[in-house]
């Protein structure tokens, strides 16, 4: 193993890392607050992935496919969250059960709406190539991606721990009969936390999309794992957790792929089982 | 013997009666669905075991299935066994991945329980894409034949009959057992079940594993029915649907499962040349028996029931209830913002409403 492979998987690792932080975040916030897993977040991206493509083949513009696909999915969210969500609120299992009835749906309708052949998102000319980082060269658009998920990193944890809004969330996680007594709408901070959740599907389905290409049946429930997996070691509904189970995940995929790649999925399962062994609530959950 | 009690029994020697009969009235096709649904029935009961007496719903129960199925694949294409070794190896690894998935999800309840079971059967449904020098990856593993005495569709059907028959008996009286009533606290209360000294952990490896045995054998009937497993058999589809046909038919009940199976395999063998978008109309039946009929089939005959007693002038078939809980009765379970029925609230309450 010479230094510039290590380098250069490490890169992969991290960039991959920032992707799968960008869909775990929303995710993670969603179930922070709602105590709703929603596992129709891998169904998201993949609309997002594809309103993304779509917008960018009929403007050619990558920042408008971005802001399209965001808002579609957020929009979509919040259609979920009032229309479905609502009527089983506070009851875990009918909640997630009803996420797993929208994420076939999804599944399907994308199919149906986008057709069965794989989509690679054509980046500007801007964006791609690559990019000299002294000792190796490297993809400007994973870079970017890295950049990206660190910058909506500290905007969120910006956004919980500086903000009334964020201090409405955290009380709300804590206690939700209490902050309703208070007199704010949780109602209304809950459906604007889907939205929000959403919008980050979206967003990392656009990413995504450029990233590692859009494969209908397969995409949505491959991010889904991913995710799935950088909750369960971060813990899930915490924030600085997703992004150390996205950095831990990110790495051990890189470093598979490239040297067992038979084995890829097997890699995740180790390390899932060891924390769950040891700390069932993950690296930095709150024991449930 | 109430008359309910009479009716039950007179069903179970209907139902029967045209199983064994059925060869003889239909044909090779009708036989083929049936068998599949015969199939994905006890592949149901066992997600029931663990969602509807325990609470523990399960969202990877066919990564077990495609273990088990694989096993059998596996020995027939590559190691040339026979089929005694075939089944030996088949259960051997369903019992192997079951007993390494409860150690795994032991310590885990409610959603997260759902999320463990979730990545588990998905990291088998990567693996068998990606291992390919077992699994043949996309093209699956062709030609495992069935053993000689039941190589003919209906001889087959009869031995899937019996076996399921058979387990569901067994699973009938489990529920029933000490090991059922536990499960049963599992579902209800399982922070006073541990209060009261059980060591609630090892229950639910316990009864995960004795679920994951019924989806072994199940893996291995489906593998046998279809001579062929391919990757398709351990997606997460597999999964939902399974769990589906549980709700659908009525969770908690055993015979709602097997209800589920046949209503869900008869309408995607019979519509899915019609309907182009079958797996949306499975969703939005998902969608549907959680928000209007949770106690699916069963819980609205079940409900149906009483009213139908009134009216030949029986009173109403009171404690009859059969496991003790309405069907559907573990999807209300883990509600966590309603208040305690007892109005007390321990520090452990609060962590779990959490």
């Amino acid at each position: 193993m010479t230094m510039e492979f290590v380098f250069f998987q490490l890169l992969n690792g991290l960039s991959f890392a920032g992707l799968l932080f960008l869909v775990a975040s929303g995710f993670t916030l969603i179930f922070g607050l709602m105590r709703v897993v929603n596992l129709a977040h891998g169904g998201f991206y993949l609309v997002g992935g594809y309103i993304g493509l779509t917008i960018v083949l009929a403007t050619g513009n990558i920042w408008l496919a971005a802001l399209g696909g965001a808002l579609a999915v957020g929009v979509l969210g919040v259609l979920m969250e009032t229309s479905l969500l609502r009527r089983v609120r506070g009851q875990e299992l009918p909640e997630v059960l009803l996420t797993i009835g929208v994420a076939f749906m999804l599944g399907d309708l994308t199919l149906a709406f986008w057709g069965g052949d794989p989509r690679a998102m054509p980046l500007p000319d801007y964006l791609s190539g690559s990019v000299d980082l002294g000792f190796i060269g490297y993809p400007r658009f994973r870079v970017l991606v890295t950049l990206l998920a660190v910058a909506v990193g500290i905007a969120l944890w910006l956004l919980m721990s500086k903000t009334r809004v964020g201090a409405i969330v955290r009380a709300g996680v804590d206690d939700r009969e209490m902050i309703a007594a208070l007199g704010i709408n949780i109602r209304l901070v809950f459906t604007g936390l889907f939205f929000f959740g959403a919008l980050l599907a979206g967003l990392s389905g656009v990413v995504g999309a450029a990233f590692l290409g859009l494969v209908p049946g397969e995409s949505d429930i491959e991010i889904l794992l991913f995710a799935l997996v950088v909750v369960i070691l971060g813990g899930l509904g915490s924030l600085p957790g997703a992004a150390i189970g996205s950095v831990i995940v990110g790495l051990i995929d890189a470093f598979a792929k490239a040297l067992v790649p038979e084995l890829a999925f097997f890699t995740l399962f180790a390390p899932m089982a060891i924390v769950l062994v040891l700390r069932p609530e993950g690296l930095l959950g709150r024991r449930a | 013997m109430s008359l309910t009690t009479k009716v039950k029994l007179g069903l179970l020697a209907t139902g029967i009666a045209a199983g064994v009969a059925l060869p003889y009235l239909t044909s090779p096709f009708i036989i083929g669905i049936v068998t599949l649904a015969l199939v994905f029935g006890l592949f149901a009961m066992s997600i029931d075991v663990l969602a509807g007496f325990g609470g523990l719903v399960t969202v990877g129960q066919a990564g077990i299935f495609a273990v088990a199925a694989y096993g059998v694949g596996y020995t027939a294409t590559h190691l040339d066994g026979g089929h005694v070794l075939q089944v030996a190896v088949g259960l051997a690894a369903g019992i192997a991945i079951s007993v390494i998935f409860a150690i795994m999800a032991m310590r885990t309840s409610g959603v997260y329980f759902l999320m463990v079971t979730l990545a588990q059967g998905m990291i088998v449904w990567g693996l068998a894409y990606r291992l390919a020098p077992i699994t043949g990856a996309e093209n699956g593993l062709r030609g495992i034949l069935r053993p000689p005495a039941v190589s003919a569709y209906w001889t087959y059907y009869y031995l899937v009959l019996a076996i399921v028959a058979l387990a569901g008996g067994l699973l009938w009286i489990v529920t029933r057992s000490p090991v059922g009533l536990a499960l049963r606290g599992l579902r209800d209360g399982e922070d006073r079940l541990r209060m009261l000294g059980y060591n609630t952990a090892f229950h639910k490896a316990y009864v995960f594993v004795l679920s994951g045995l019924f989806a072994t054998i199940a893996g291995i009937l489906y593998v046998y029915l279809n001579q062929f497993i391919s990757p398709a058999a351990s997606e997460f589809a597999t999964s939902g649907h399974g769990l589906l046909m549980a709700i659908l038919g009525g969770t908690g009940t055993l015979v709602g499962p097997l209800i589920g199976a046949f209503v869900i395999v008869f309408a995607e063998n019979m519509l899915s040349t019609y309907v182009e978008r079958w797996t949306t109309l499975l969703g939005a039946v998902f969608v549907i028996t959680i928000l209007f009929a949770r106690g699916g089939l069963v819980g609205m005959l079940s409900q149906a029931w009483p009213r139908v007693l009134a009216r030949f002038g029986h009173p109403a078939a009171s404690g009859d209830a059969g496991a003790g809980s309405p069907p559907g009765a573990a999807l209300d379970g883990t509600a966590h913002a309603t208040s305690n029925p007892h109005g007390i609230t321990t520090e452990d309450d609060q962590r779990s409403s959490r």
